[in-house]
């Protein structure tokens, strides 16, 4: 079988299903060095660093196994990633996915021309015909949203079937390994229920840590988590606006206004899945995670959660500091502190 | 608090004002004064950061624009350097260090309680998005919606439809506020307001090609921003036109300060005490232009007032691709005839940083040689003097060695 050719994507607003109506394979975008040679001669240290990993990766042709890169405005430090990529690294594709930041109808509107642009480009730069394989894409995805949602849903029983460490793999698994090669295991039983939210996770260290601390990760919330697959898209006569409404109006992350409306859903998630302690996980440097983690932290107090706010460095590289105080974290909810 | 503060600045600055006027202190008295009136309680404030929000659709309304940003940021304590005294309350509930100091600095002001009480938040999308974040922060303390304007970075009839829309709905919003209907013809003034002020600044920023340099740098970056707020208003023409006669002046009797070297100096300027441009000054070096202090939008149509507006905002150069942005800063050095490019950078702007090696890269191609200068537009912790002189006299030796 001919192996397709590769599209990188980053944030959770890029609707694979363009890119698997045009012939190709998406894949969620992830930093692969362990330790950055190149792109500090570029940016400043105290740039996000899961982009500083990837602008690192591109420098050392670590990604030239992607034949192009979809972009978006998700945050300033991404939205300029893009102006260096093009500018310093080669990549066929690009394309810079303009998401708004309001969820309303004019957001939709918006976003349903931006969509257009991108399937303009993808057809285009690749001679395909996107719309005749567009809804048979939508539909695939539709079923990996059920899928994942129903294990994800499946997580509310006590104890949960998978350990946080498989659902994330399930997870990180569906969004890089071709389409329908995903897999479920069902497994696990710890006592305290914790749940993660936060940003971008691209290993599952931190659900280690709260395993072997005898805690159980049963949801995470970030968005290459539950909200990644939340909402699915009208398979109906006009998918392109179908697409914008979903992924636009689809649970929302730190980026958009709506504080309330995602407190709305914490407290939903808390109780739907009986959670016993919130961790937020901070990579550093993450100004939209950095301001509300304060407010996150109030929230939950004012209603007896425990709360553990931890920051990261991408690559967990401060592990035993962090290994202790998820420790106790644990330790403080099976004492019922 | 806050508002005494202003009140005491705006009588220090009144009396000098009466005796001989001047462009940048009418200019700082007219913002004191605006702030000092958003407390009352017989005005409708709107919050809104100047730089980031066509705000000749405010002067078509009685409302009191109110730059959070731009005050917080010009009481004492932040201009003295010591903003950490008052960022620290911030700090204290959990805002990270790593976030930027203005808005550490905003939050910090709100939990004290010393800011006005908003009649609407409003917002925008670029330049960063920590001021964003600051603005919804602020108003849901107050129990009221932040409005985004969102402005995406790419320039078509959807994107002008969708800003243009953002608009109207800000209007309306503006409207139910004030409890009157926009008045198109007040709205029309505004914006023949807003153009005769941008006339008035292109004849600025054509003076400021003189050599020697006539005017004040910081001055005129200060004005930029802080006196955004004031497009689509008759203050923002009369201290343009204050401006140009003292320029003249200079210009006519020869009494700019010596020059020896130009510099392009982005994006912004600290607002706290530094010893940057008295370092210039004795180095005899002038910065005849601040990136911020250009004029880079088409004039408005007052037929087409909500849809020009759309276009002043996606025209911005910091929004859409980098590369526009370049261009137009290579354009500037080249106008400007400088000898080099400072780049001042505060620590948590992160999209503002992350595109300093494009700049720098396209000025080492037409031969300029760029300083990035680290330090902090108000925390005094990120700050220190004795790096700042060391690198800026490493650039005067590389000024030097440039020239011959």
């Amino acid at each position: 079988m001919e192996d397709k050719k590769k599209i990188g994507w980053f944030c959770s607003f890029v609707p694979e299903e363009l890119i698997m109506a045009a012939g190709l394979e998406p894949v969620r975008l992830r930093g692969s060095v362990k330790r950055l040679t190149e792109a500090d001669a570029y940016v400043f240290s105290n740039i996000c660093p899961y982009l500083k990993n990837i602008f690192d990766s591109g420098l050392r042709n670590r990604l030239d196994h992607l034949d192009g890169i979809i972009f978006t405005n998700s945050c300033d430090g991404m939205r300029k990633l893009y102006d260096l990529w093009i500018r310093y690294i080669y990549t066929p594709f690009t394309f810079m996915l303009e998401v708004p930041k309001n969820r309303n109808e004019a957001g939709v509107r918006y976003f349903s021309q931006q969509l257009h642009a991108l399937k303009k480009s993808l057809e285009e730069f690749y001679s395909v015909d996107i719309t005749v394989r567009l809804q048979g894409a939508i539909s695939t995805m539709n079923e990996h949203r059920i899928m994942l949602g129903r294990i994800f849903e499946q997580q509310k029983q006590s104890p949960p079937p998978l350990k946080g460490s498989e659902l994330f793999a399930l997870s990180d698994e569906e969004m890089t390994s071709p389409k329908g090669d995903t897999t479920g295991k069902l497994k696990g039983l710890f006592d305290a229920r914790i749940l993660v939210i936060g940003n971008r996770m691209d290993n599952p260290t931190l659900f280690n840590l709260v395993e072997d601390a005898k805690g159980s990760v049963v949801i995470f919330d970030t968005c290459n988590g539950l909200k990644h697959y939340s909402d699915h898209v009208d398979n109906g006569p006009d998918p392109i606006e179908s697409l914008a409404r979903r992924y636009l109006l689809k649970p929302t992350c730190q980026r958009m206004p709506g504080f309330d409306i995602r407190m709305e859903r914490l407290e939903q998630l808390i109780q739907d899945y009986s959670i016993e302690g919130v961790i937020y996980s901070n990579l550093k440097y993450c100004d939209y995670s950095l301001f509300e983690m304060p407010q996150i932290e109030r929230f939950l107090k004012m209603r007896g959660i425990p709360f553990l706010g931890l920051e990261n460095d991408y690559l967990w590289t401060d592990l035993e500091r962090i290994r202790i105080r998820v420790e106790a974290f644990i330790e403080m909810i099976e004492g019922g502190l | 608090m806050m508002k005494t503060t202003f009140q005491e600045m705006l009588a220090f600055i009144e009396p000098g004002l009466v005796e001989k006027p001047r462009g940048f202190e009418l200019f700082t008295k007219e913002l004191m004064a605006s702030m000092v009136r958003s407390y009352d309680d017989d005005v409708k404030t709107v919050y809104v950061s100047g730089y980031a929000f066509p705000t000749e659709l405010l002067w078509a309304f009685d409302v009191i624009p109110f730059d959070f940003e731009i005050a917080c940021n010009n009481l004492p304590e932040a201009m003295s350097g010591r903003g950490s005294e008052i960022m620290v309350t911030s700090e204290n509930e959990g805002y990270s260090r790593d976030i930027c100091s203005f808005d550490r600095l905003i939050i910090a002001c709100m939990l004290k309680g010393m800011l006005p009480k908003g009649d609407l938040y409003l917002t925008s999308s670029y330049y960063c998005h920590g001021k964003a974040k600051a603005n919804e922060i602020v108003a849901d303390y107050e129990g009221k919606e932040s409005v985004l304007f969102d402005v995406p970075h790419e320039i078509s009839a959807s994107s002008i439809q969708y800003v243009t829309e953002q608009l109207k709905d800000i209007a309306s919003r503006l409207e139910a506020v004030t409890g009157k209907k926009l008045d198109m013809d007040r709205f029309k003034e505004a914006i023949r307001w807003s153009n005769s002020a941008r006339g008035s600044l292109q004849k600025i920023n054509e003076l400021m090609k003189e050599k020697p340099f006539p005017y004040n740098p910081i001055k005129a970056c200060l004005l930029a921003l802080g006196g955004a707020v004031f497009w689509g208003s008759p203050v923002r023409e009369e201290i343009h036109q204050l401006i140009i006669r003292e320029m003249e002046a200079r210009i006519s009797d020869g009494t700019a300060l010596p020059e020896r070297y130009r510099v392009l100096w982005y994006p912004w300027v600290p607002v706290q005490q530094t010893v940057i441009f008295s370092t210039l000054k004795a180095h005899e070096v002038s910065v005849p232009m601040v990136e911020v202090a250009r004029v880079w939008w088409s004039e408005l149509d007052e037929n087409a007032p909500f849809k020009s507006l759309a276009l002043k905002a996606l025209e911005n150069l910091h929004v859409g691709k980098a590369e526009k942005r370049v261009k137009a800063l290579v354009n500037l050095a080249e106008e400007y005839d400088v000898n080099g490019v400072i780049h001042f950078a505060t620590p948590a702007c992160h999209g503002e940083n992350m595109a300093f090696p494009l700049v720098r890269d396209a000025m080492e191609e037409i031969g300029l040689p760029t300083l990035n200068l680290e330090g902090d537009m108000t925390d005094e912790r990120n700050y220190s003097p004795d790096q700042t002189m060391n690198k800026l006299a490493s650039f005067f030796e590389v000024l030097k060695g440039a020239a011959g």
